[in-house]
C-alpha cells in the first residue's frame, strides 16, 4: 500500500502476512527434494515428508530419490532421468511412484533441475515432485476404459460374425453349427456344445458339441434335473463359477468338469426374446460352455452372452419356421405329384403298385397297401425289412375296424403307421408305413399321412369304380360279341376278331354282327358306337337288335340304314354312331351293301388284287350335317371271295395318314389270299396293329362259297397245323365227304405238314408250306409242299410213325424230293 | 383281353382245354379232348407225367378227342411204357370209332390197353 492511497504497481504486492521463506519451503504445495549429484538426498521439504510418511532422518543422508521409486520407476530412472538430467540439466514432468513409508505407492510427476559448480562440474540436483495421485488415476481410467471397449468391440465384430451366419443359417443343424462356435471366438471358451428342445416330445437333445468327448448326450427329458433342463426351463443364463457352485447347484457337472478341467460352466438359454419380457418368449435350445480355469465374465461379457441367446433362439425359430415351411411345401407337392401320378394309371392293381412306389422311398423305408376288394386281398409292398407279421395284422385288423389311423407310440414294438383308405366312408383297405425316424414334426407328419391316406383311399376307389364298370362293360360287350354266329352251311364261312386296347382306356363301342335273314340270305354287319364305357356297350346292344329287327328279306341295305336313322332319334347315344352292312344272297351269289360313315369293306376275289368297296356311301346315323341319302350298291361275287368288315382301329394310327392304312390293310390283306379263314383276321390285326394299339379293334371276314380247290400257304409253325386243319375240315364236309375218308385226309395232312415243318424246315422257322387240296366225286387229292432240305432217310422214330400213318390212312403217296419236298397223297371215296 | 372265335391258337399254360384230372373209383382219371396234335402234345404230356407220380391205377379218356395225329401217338406210347415200367395198371378209354381209334389202329396200338368205356376199362383194372 502507499502512502498515497493508491497501489503501487511497480512494486511487489505485499502479502497481508510475513510470507517467511523457511515456511514457504517446507509447506509449498509441492514437494522439494536437494540431492547430491549420486543422488543423496541432503534436503527435503515438510510437504514430500507428509506425503511419503518418512522423517527426515530417514532420507537425508541415507536414502538417494532413486531409493524412494518402484522398481519399474527404478529402471526408468536410470535410463532416462538421469541421463537427460546429465544432457539438458532438467528434465519436466516425469512420471514416477515413489514408495511411502508404509509401501504404498503416490503417482507423481517430477521436474528436475541439475546445478552446476563454476567449472561445470555438477553440484546438486534440486528437485520438485507433484502430487500426481489424481491425475494417474484419470489416466488409469481412460486406459482401462480403452482396454474394456476394444475387448467389446472384438466380442461385438464376433458377434456380428454370427449373426450374419445366423441369418444365412437356413435349418436347425447350420444354426447349431454356427452357434457352437460362438463362445470360442467371443470369450475365449475351451469347449461348447449346444441342445435343442422338442417340444413334441418334451424331451431336449443335444445337436453339436465341440468337444464331443466331453458330458453327457444322452437325451433328457424336459421336466430332468440336470442343468441343461433346469436352464431351459428357467430361461435364463446361468453361470456356474466353480465345481464348488456345480456341486451345489449341478451335481450332474461335477463329473464332467472334474473330468475335463473345466472350472466354469455358463448356460445359456437360446429364447426368441429377451429373458425379462416373460411373455411369449420360448427356449427353443441350450448352449453350454465351459472355460479351463475359474473364468469370471464381466457385465459387458454376460450382456454379449445373452444377446448372444437371444440372436441364436431367433435364429432357430425361423430356422425351425423355414425347415416347417419348406417340409409342408415338399409335402404338398408329394401329394400332388402323388395324386396326379396316380390318375394317370386307370387299373385297380397298376394304381395300387404305383402308390406304394411313391411313397417307398420317399417318405417311408416300408410301405403295405392292402385293400379289401374282391374275394382275394390285394396286397401290394415295397422296402423293408417288412415289420413283425402278427404285431401288423393285429394292427390292420383294428385300423380297418375302427377307420381311425393309429400312430406308433416310443414305446411300441411295431414301429409302423397304419391309416385306413376311406372312400364315401367305407374303409377300402389300409396303408401301413415305416418312417424315416425323424425327430420332430410328428403332428404335422400325422396330418401329412392323413391327407395322403385320404386321397389315395380315393384314388383307389376311383380305380375299383373303374375296374368293376369296366368289368361289367367288358361282360357285356363280350356276351353282345361272342354270341352265336351262324355257320355249318357249306356256302359260307364267318370269322370275326375282336381285341380291346392294351392301354387302360374303358370298352370301346366296336361291334360286328352276322345273321341269317332267311335261308338264303346272310346279313354281316360291323360298326362303331360313339363313346366308351357301359353306355357305349349298352348301345351297342341296342342298335344291334335294332339291325336284327329291321332286317327283312324284302328291305334292301338301303332301307335298312334308314330305319337306323329313325331309331337313333329316339336313342340318343346311337347317334352318328358308323355302320357297314352287306346282304349276301347265298342262292344267287350276289352281295347288297351300304355304309353309314363307316370304312368301306375290303374285297378279295379269288383272282386279282383286293378292292374297297367305295360305292353306297352316306354319313353316319343320324348325321344332322352330312348326306343322309341311303342307297345301296350291289354285285356278283365269285365263289371263293372274301370279304373283310372292320372298324377304324385296324388302320388308324396317329403316326400314320389313314391313305397308308388303306393301302397296308390291302396288301396285307392280298398276302394272305391263301391263309387259313380261321386266324385271318387275328393276323391281321398282329401284322396292322401290333401290340401296343391304343384302340378297340373288331373285325369280321366272309368267305363266300365253296371251292373246289383249296389252297392254302402256312407258316413253318406247329400252331398252324390246326388252323390248316379246321379250314380243311370245313372244306371236306362242305364237299360232303365220308368221316372216315375226311378223318384220314386230315391225318394224313397234319402228318405231311409237320414232317415238313420238323424235318424239311427244321433249320428254318420262316419256311412256307403249300397246301393244294381238290376234291372230286371219285376221290381227295392232297398236295404238300415245303423248299426245305431233304437229308436222307428218316431215321426218327416219331416221324417215321408219321410217315407210317400217312402211308396207312392213304391210297396212294407219292413223295418227290426233287426241290424240296412234295407230297402227294391221294384217297379214293367210295372204298372205306 | 383278346378273343377270337375259332382259330387262334391259344397260347401254352391253357391246358386245361386239353387236359384235365380227376378219379374214377380208385383210379387218376385223365381226360382228354379236342385236337392232340404236334402243337400241343408235349405240354399235354408234360402236365400228365407231373399229376401221375404216385398214381396206383390210371384211365385215359379218349372218348372226345376229335384229332390225335403221331404226336399224340407218341405221347400215349411213352407214357404207356413209362406206367408199365412202374407196373401201374392203365387203360386207354377210345370210342369204337373216331379220330383218335382211327390213329391208333393205323400205328397198331396195343389193342390190351384199350378199352371202348370207362366202366369197362376200370373193371378191366380191377379185375
Amino acid at each position: 500500500m502507499s502512502d498515497s492511497g493508491g497501489p503501487d504497481v511497480t512494486q511487489e504486492l505485499r502479502p497481508p502476512w510475513d510470507e517467511d521463506p523457511d515456511d514457504l519451503y517446507e509447506h509449498a504445495p509441492c514437494g522439494y527434494l536437494t540431492t547430491l549429484p549420486d543422488g543423496t538426498i541432503v534436503r527435503v521439504n515438510q510437504t514430500f515428508l507428509s506425503w511419503t510418511g518418512f522423517t527426515r532422518g530417514e532420507l537425508v543422508g541415507h536414502r538417494r530419490f532413486r531409493d524412494l521409486l518402484t522398481s519399474g520407476g527404478q529402471i526408468y530412472h536410470e535410463t532416462h532421468y538421469a541421463p537427460l538430467l546429465r544432457m539438458q540439466d532438467e528434465v519436466h514432468e516425469l512420471a514416477f511412484d515413489v514408495v511411502c513409508a508404509d509401501g504404498r505407492q503416490l503417482p507423481t510427476l517430477v521436474n528436475s533441475v541439475l546445478g552446476r559448480d563454476d567449472e561445470g562440474r555438477p553440484k546438486a540436483i534440486r528437485t520438485m515432485v507433484f502430487n500426481a495421485t489424481e491425475r494417474r488415476q484419470y489416466e488409469k481410467e481412460l486406459l482401462l476404459a480403452r482396454q474394456i471397449a476394444e475387448a467389446s468391440e472384438r466380442r461385438v465384430r464376433v458377434l456380428q460374425q454370427i449373426v450374419a451366419d445366423l441369418a444365412a443359417a437356413p435349418t436347425e443343424a447350420e444354426v447349431a453349427e454356427a452357434v457352437v462356435r460362438a463362445p470360442e471366438s467371443a470369450f475365449g471358451a475351451a469347449s461348447s456344445s449346444i441342445y435343442l428342445v422338442d417340444p413334441e416330445r418334451d424331451t431336449i437333445y443335444a445337436v453339436a458339441s465341440t468337444d464331443p468327448t466331453t458330458g453327457n448326450w444322452d437325451d433328457m427329458p424336459r421336466s430332468s434335473q440336470r442343468a441343461v433342463a433346469r436352464v431351459a426351463e428357467r430361461g435364463d443364463l446361468h453361470v456356474v463359477g466353480s465345481v464348488a457352485e456345480a456341486r451345489q447347484h449341478f451335481p450332474d457337472l461335477v463329473d464332467s468338469m472334474r473330468r475335463s478341467g473345466r472350472n466354469t460352466v455358463v448356460l445359456l438359454p437360446l429364447t426368441t426374446g429377451p429373458a425379462d419380457d416373460q411373455a411369449g418368449v420360448e427356449t427353443l435350445g441350450v448352449l453350454a460352455f465351459s472355460f479351463k480355469g475359474e473364468r469370471l465374465l464381466s457385465d459387458g461379457e454376460l450382456r454379449v452372452v445373452r444377446l448372444l441367446g437371444q440372436q441364436a433362439g431367433q435364429a432357430l425359430d425361423r430356422a425351425r419356421l423355414y425347415d416347417d415351411a419348406r417340409r409342408r411345401e415338399e409335402r404338398a407337392t408329394f401329394l400332388a405329384e402323388t395324386t396326379r401320378s396316380l390318375d394317370e394309371l386307370h387299373r385297380l392293381l397298376r394304381r395300387t403298385r404305383r402308390l406304394v412306389e411313391r411313397v417307398v422311398p420317399e417318405i417311408a423305408d416300408w410301405a403295405e397297401v392292402r385293400l379289401h376288394v374282391g374275394s382275394a386281398p390285394v396286397v401290394e409292398d415295397s422296402g423293408g425289412p417288412r415289420p413283425d407279421e402278427e404285431l401288423l395284422l393285429q394292427r390292420l385288423g383294428k385300423v380297418a375296424a375302427s377307420g381311425e389311423p393309429v400312430f406308433p407310440s416310443e414305446t411300441d414294438q411295431l414301429d409302423c403307421s397304419v391309416l385306413p383308405l376311406t372312400a364315401r366312408g367305407l374303409v377300402l383297405g389300409t396303408l401301413a408305413l415305416r418312417m424315416a425316424p425323424d425327430r420332430r414334426g410328428a403332428a404335422a407328419e400325422r396330418a401329412f399321412l392323413v391327407e395322403l391316406a385320404d386321397r389315395a383311399g380315393l384314388a383307389l376307389e376311383n380305380a375299383r369304380l373303374y375296374e368293376q364298370e369296366r368289368q361289367i362293360a367288358r361282360t357285356l360287350q363280350r356276351s353282345l360279341l361272342a354270341g352265336d354266329l351262324p355257320g355249318g352251311d357249306n356256302r359260307f364261312a364267318v370269322e370275326t376278331h375282336y381285341q380291346a386296347a392294351t392301354q387302360d382306356l374303358e370298352v370301346g363301342g366296336d361291334w360286328f354282327d352276322a345273321f341269317l335273314i332267311s335261308k338264303d340270305k346272310l346279313a354281316v354287319v360291323v360298326g362303331d358306337v360313339v363313346g366308351r364305357g357301359i353306355e357305349a356297350a349298352t348301345t351297342m346292344g341296342q342298335l344291334r337288335s335294332a339291325v336284327r329287327a329291321l332286317a327283312s328279306n324284302e328291305n334292301g341295305p338301303a332301307q335298312l340304314i334308314e330305319g337306323l336313322d329313325r331309331f337313333v332319334e329316339r336313342v340318343e347315344s346311337a347317334r352318328m354312331a358308323t355302320v357297314a352292312y352287306v346282304e349276301i344272297d347265298l342262292a344267287a351269289g350276289e352281295v347288297a351293301y351300304s355304309c353309314a360313315g363307316h370304312l368301306p369293306p375290303l374285297l378279295q376275289e379269288p383272282a386279282g388284287s383286293p378292292e374297297y368297296l367305295l360305292q353306297a356311301r352316306s354319313a353316319a346315323l343320324g348325321s344332322k350335317a352330312g348326306n343322309r341319302v341311303r342307297t345301296e350298291h350291289r354285285r356278283r361275287l365269285p365263289a371263293g371271295s372274301r370279304l373283310l368288315l372292320y372298324t377304324d382301329g385296324l388302320i388308324e394310327r396317329r403316326t400314320r395318314p389313314i391313305d397308308k392304312g388303306f393301302e397296308m390293310l390291302a396288301r396285307e390283306y392280298a398276302r394272305r389270299r391263301d391263309a387259313p379263314l380261321q386266324g385271318l383276321a387275328a393276323g391281321l390285326a398282329d401284322t396292322l396293329v401290333g401290340r401296343d394299339h391304343t384302340d378297340d379293334v373288331c373285325m369280321l371276314c366272309l368267305t363266300l362259297g365253296t371251292e373246289e380247290r383249296i389252297e392254302r400257304s402256312i407258316g413253318a409253325d406247329r400252331m398252324q397245323i390246326a388252323l390248316l386243319r379246321a379250314d380243311l375240315r370245313a372244306w371236306l364236309v362242305a364237299h360232303d365227304v365220308e368221316p372216315e375218308c375226311r378223318d384220314a385226309v386230315l391225318l394224313a395232312c397234319s402228318e405231311a405238314v409237320a414232317n415238313a415243318i420238323e424235318h424239311g424246315y427244321r433249320d428254318d422257322p420262316f419256311g412256307m408250306i403249300d397246301v393244294v387240296a381238290t376234291v372230286t366225286d371219285d376221290a381227295v387229292e392232297v398236295r404238300v409242299t415245303d423248299r426245305g432240305t431233304w437229308r436222307g432217310p428218316v431215321t426218327d422214330v416219331s416221324r417215321g410213325r408219321g410217315l407210317q400213318l400217312i402211308r396207312e390212312s392213304m391210297d396212294q403217296v407219292l413223295f418227290d424230293r426233287s426241290d424240296g419236298t412234295t407230297v402227294t397223297m391221294r384217297r379214293g371215296r367210295r372204298e372205306a | 383281353m383278346e378273343f377270337t372265335r375259332g382259330g387262334r391258337p391259344v397260347p401254352m399254360g391253357q391246358l386245361e382245354r386239353w387236359v384235365t384230372f380227376s378219379t374214377f373209383g380208385d383210379a387218376d382219371l385223365v381226360s382228354l379232348t379236342g385236337e392232340i396234335d404236334l402243337a400241343n402234345a408235349p405240354e399235354i404230356g408234360k402236365a400228365i407225367v407231373q399229376r401221375l407220380q404216385k398214381s396206383g391205377k390210371v384211365l385215359i379218356d379218349l372218348t372226345t378227342v376229335s384229332f390225335l395225329d403221331s404226336a399224340g401217338v407218341r405221347l400215349l406210347d411213352a407214357l404207356i411204357g413209362d406206367l408199365d415200367d412202374h407196373a401201374i395198371p392203365t387203360r386207354l378209354v377210345v370210342g369204337e370209332t373216331g379220330a383218335a381209334r382211327m390213329t391208333l389202329q393205323l400205328c397198331a396200338f396195343r389193342e390190351d390197353v384199350l378199352a371202348t368205356d370207362l366202366d369197362r376199362a376200370a373193371a378191366d383194372l380191377t379185375g
